[in-house]
C-alpha cells in the first residue's frame, strides 16, 4: 500500500494515479478502527466518472486517510439517489461528489435552438436547469448526512451569437453565468452542500483543454488526463478542510523573502520593497499574506538577524505592509530554525502539523524540514516575483466555514502576546488570573453558534478529551434530542473577546451525565475557565437530579494537555476500557465543582 | 528493445497492473479480467497521447490481443 503511494508521490500523472488506484482495490484493504481517518466517499453524476473518482481517491489517501470509494453508473445518478437500497446508501457517506454536466440536462437542440429562443423561453430554461440541480442536491441532502460537493457549470467558450453575446439580455455565457449565480445563492446559507467552483477551476486550467474529444465520444469520460488530477485537488480541499486537516499559521523569514536583500548589510535603504520593481513583487508578496492574516491565518516570523535591525524594517519602512502587531510571535536571533519554530509552535499554542514555513534559503528548508517532517516546508520559487503566485496557489487554509472568531484571531493573538508580558509580570498565577477580569459565558449552543462549534469539533487536537468529530447533523441531532446536550463556552477578558472557544457534549443516561466531548480552543488553555465549564455542567446536572457525572478521555497523540482534566477536578474510580476509553466518576453527593472565584460566570 | 517497446510495455503494464515481464502478444482481452472496457480506453487514449496518434473506432474495437495492438501501432507508426 505504502509502496503504491510512494509511486504515486514519484509521478502524480493521471495513468499513475490510476494505476494505483485499481491496484489498492484489488487489496481489499480493511478499514481501520480509528474512524476518524475513513473518508467514504461517492462519485455520481451524469458522465463516466471512474477516472474522477480514482484520482480523488488516490489523493485523499495521499493525506493520510483511509478511502472506501462508490462510483455511480453512466448517468444513473438520478435512480441512485432515489432507490433507497442502492450502493449509494450502502454505506453511511461522508463525502458524496454530485458531478454534473449542464448539457445533459438540456434539450439536445438547445445550443441549435437557442440563438431563435426567446428571452422568456431563455429565462423560463435557465431556472428549471437551476431548479433541477438543486432539487437533486436537496434530495441527497435529506438522505444522507453526507459532505455534498456539487460542481457548478462551465460557461461556454464558444457562442453562435460571436463577439456579440453580451449584448443581448441573455446571451449563451449570461445563461450559464446567470445559472452559476443562482446556484450559489441558493445554496450559500447551506452548511452541507458546497457548490464547487468548476467554471472557475476550468478557466484557471484552460477551458479550450479540460476535455479530450476522443475518450468523450468513446467513453464520456468528461475531462482530460491531464485537467482530471487537477478537478481532483478542488476537491481533496474540502475533504482536507471537512477532516480539520488545515494550517493555521505561516512562518515567515524575513531578508529575501519579505523583503530583498539583506538588512543587516544592505541597511534600510537598501532593501528591496517599494513600489516600483525590484521591491513591488515583495509588496504584493505581503499583501497576500496580509489578506489571509485577515481571513484568520496565523502569521510568526523566523529570521536569523540582529533583532533590532529586523524590527527597524517594521517600524520605520514606508512600503512595509506587515506590521509586528501582525505577528502573534517573532523569533529573529542567530539560533537554528527548526528549534525557533519549535518555540514559536510552543508560544502561540499549536501543533506543528498546522505549520507553514516560508523561507528563501533551501539550506533552512532542508534543516526544518529534517527535524519536523510535519511542517509544510514550501519549495519557495528562486525568484521573488512568483513569491505571491505561490502563497495564492497553496490551497492549504480551506475551513468549511469562515466565523467572526477566524476574522478577529489576529487581534486575540495580540491581546495573547499581552497578557503573557502581564503573566510573566505577576507573582502568582492566583495573581494574574485576577488581574485578567475573566468572564465566561455557558449556554446550550444556538444556531447562531452551531458553525463555530462544528468547526471547534472538527479541529480541535490539544485539549480535547475525546477527539470525537460530529459533523453539522450529528450535532443539531444531539441538540434536539432530550438525552443530550451541547454547550458552547466564550470567554472575555480585559484584553479581548476570544468568542466561542469551547464545547461540551453532554448525553444523559438516567442519573448519569456522560461527558461525551469536552473541548477548548488551545487559546484559552491556562486560564482554568474549564473549571467554570465543568462547573457548569455540574450545576445543571445537579438541578435535573442526576447522581454521577461521568468523563471520558480517550488519549490522542495531541491531546496529553487533556489527560488530567477529571482528576484534577476531583473525578475518581478511573477504569479504562479494553479500546483505550478511560472513565472518570464525579460522585454528585460527595463532590462537586466550584466556579473559580475570579471568574465571573454569565449563565442565560 | 527500443524505445518504442519500453514505453508501450511501460503503459500496458500499468494499465494492466502486473509485471512488464508478464506481458506477452498472446494476453487476450476476453481472458484477462484488469483488462475491461474502462482500461481498455485508457489503454487507447495513453497510447495516443504518448505516440501522437489516433485509432478510428473500428480499429479500437478490433484489438483483441496485445499482437494485435502492436500490429496495429506498427502499421501505425511506419513513415
Amino acid at each position: 500500500m505504502n509502496e503504491i503511494l510512494e509511486s504515486v508521490r514519484k509521478d502524480p500523472s493521471y495513468l499513475s494515479l490510476w494505476s494505483a488506484y485499481k491496484k489498492i482495490q484489488d487489496l481489499d484493504l480493511k478499514a481501520p478502527e480509528d474512524d476518524t481517518n475513513t473518508v467514504r466517499l461517492a462519485v455520481i453524476g451524469s458522465t463516466t466518472l471512474e477516472p474522477l473518482a480514482a484520482c480523488v481517491d488516490i489523493k485523499t489517501r495521499l493525506e493520510g486517510f483511509h478511502v472506501e470509494t462508490f462510483v455511480g453508473g453512466f448517468n444513473t445518478y438520478r435512480q441512485e439517489i432515489l432507490n433507497k437500497s442502492s450502493d449509494l446508501y450502502k454505506v453511511k457517506r461522508d463525502v458524496i461528489i454530485l458531478s454534473i454536466d449542464a448539457w445533459s440536462i438540456l434539450d439536445k437542440m438547445f445550443l441549435s435552438n437557442f440563438v431563435r429562443m426567446s428571452e422568456k423561453d431563455r429565462q423560463a430554461t435557465q431556472k428549471e436547469l437551476v431548479e433541477d440541480i438543486l432539487s437533486i442536491v436537496s434530495n441527497l441532502e435529506s438522505t444522507t448526512s453526507a459532505l455534498v460537493l456539487v460542481n457548478n457549470l462551465v460557461v461556454p467558450v464558444f457562442t453562435p451569437l460571436g463577439v456579440v453575446d453580451n449584448k443581448q439580455k441573455i446571451g449563451l455565457r449570461r445563461f450559464f453565468e446567470g445559472a452559476n449565480i443562482l446556484l450559489a445563492e441558493k445554496l450559500e446559507k447551506n452548511s452541507r452542500i458546497f457548490l464547487v467552483d468548476l467554471d472557475a477551476v476550468a478557466g484557471a486550467f484552460g477551458k479550450t483543454r479540460i476535455t479530450n474529444w476522443n475518450t468523450w465520444y468513446r467513453g464520456s469520460i468528461p475531462f482530460s488526463d491531464e485537467f482530471t488530477p487537477i478537478l481532483a485537488d478542488e476537491y481533496v480541499r474540502y475533504i482536507r478542510a471537512m477532516k480539520g486537516r488545515t494550517k493555521k499559521c505561516i512562518v515567515v523569514d524575513l531578508d529575501n523573502t519579505l523583503w530583498g536583500g539583506i538588512i543587516g548589510e544592505d541597511g534600510i535603504e537598501g532593501i528591496k520593497l517599494g513600489n516600483t520593481s525590484p521591491g513591488i513583487e515583495y509588496v504584493e508578496f505581503q499583501r497576500s499574506l496580509l489578506s489571509l492574516y485577515n481571513r484568520g491565518i496565523i502569521l510568526a516570523v523566523c529570521s536569523k538577524n540582529n533583532p533590532d535591525d529586523a524590527l527597524r524594517v517594521f517600524r520605520e519602512h514606508p512600503s512595509q505592509v506587515l506590521k509586528e502587531d501582525h505577528f502573534a510571535a517573532m523569533r529573529i536571533n542567530w539560533q537554528n530554525k527548526a528549534a525557533n519554530i519549535e518555540e514559536l509552535a510552543k508560544e502561540i499554542n499549536i501543533g506543528l502539523d498546522s505549520m507553514v514555513f516560508l523561507d528563501d534559503n533551501p539550506v533552512e528548508r532542508a534543516q526544518v524540514s529534517q527535524v519536523h517532517p510535519e511542517i509544510l516546508v514550501v519549495d519557495m520559487p528562486k525568484n521573488p516575483r512568483l513569491y505571491r503566485e505561490m502563497i495564492e496557489s497553496l490551497n492549504v487554509f480551506d475551513v468549511l466555514s469562515i466565523t467572526s472568531e477566524d476574522i478577529a484571531r489576529g487581534e486575540m493573538y495580540v491581546g495573547k502576546r499581552k497578557r503573557t508580558e502581564l503573566e510573566r509580570s505577576a507573582t502568582s498565577i492566583e495573581d494574574f488570573l485576577r488581574t485578567l477580569d475573566l468572564k465566561v459565558r455557558i449556554k446550550e449552543v444556538s444556531d447562531f453558534d452551531t458553525p463555530r462549534v462544528v468547526q471547534l469539533i472538527g479541529k480541535t487536537n490539544q485539549f480535547n478529551l475525546t477527539t470525537r468529530r460530529y459533523s453539522d447533523v450529528e450535532v443539531s441531532n444531539y441538540r434536539k434530542s432530550s438525552d443530550a446536550a451541547v454547550y458552547s463556552m466564550t470567554v472575555h477578558d480585559k484584553f479581548g473577546d476570544e468568542g466561542v472557544v469551547g464545547v461540551a457534549i453532554v448525553k444523559k443516561k438516567g442519573g448519569d451525565w456522560w461527558i461525551d466531548s469536552l473541548l477548548m480552543s488551545c487559546r484559552v488553555i491556562g486560564r482554568s475557565v474549564e473549571t467554570a465549564f465543568l462547573a457548569k455542567i455540574v450545576a445543571d446536572a445537579r438541578k435535573a437530579k442526576a447522581t454521577r457525572i461521568i468523563g471520558e478521555y480517550v488519549p490522542t497523540k495531541k491531546n496529553p494537555p487533556a489527560a488530567d482534566l477529571y482528576e484534577r477536578h476531583g473525578f475518581g474510580m478511573p477504569t479504562t476500557s479494553d479500546a483505550g476509553v478511560t472513565s472518570w466518576i464525579l460522585n454528585l453527593d460527595e463532590q462537586t465543582i466550584d466556579v473559580p472565584e475570579w471568574i465571573e460566570l454569565i449563565e442565560e | 528493445m527500443t524505445d518504442f517497446d519500453n514505453k508501450l510495455l511501460d503503459i500496458l503494464s500499468r494499465v494492466f497492473r502486473i509485471d512488464q515481464g508478464e506481458i506477452t502478444d498472446n494476453l487476450k482481452r476476453k481472458d484477462f479480467e484488469p483488462w475491461d472496457s474502462m482500461a481498455h480506453l485508457m489503454l487507447i487514449s495513453e497510447i495516443e497521447n504518448e505516440f501522437e496518434i489516433f485509432f478510428e473506432d473500428e480499429e479500437v474495437v478490433d484489438i483483441w490481443t496485445v499482437g494485435d495492438l502492436k500490429k496495429i501501432l506498427n502499421q501505425k507508426m511506419s513513415p
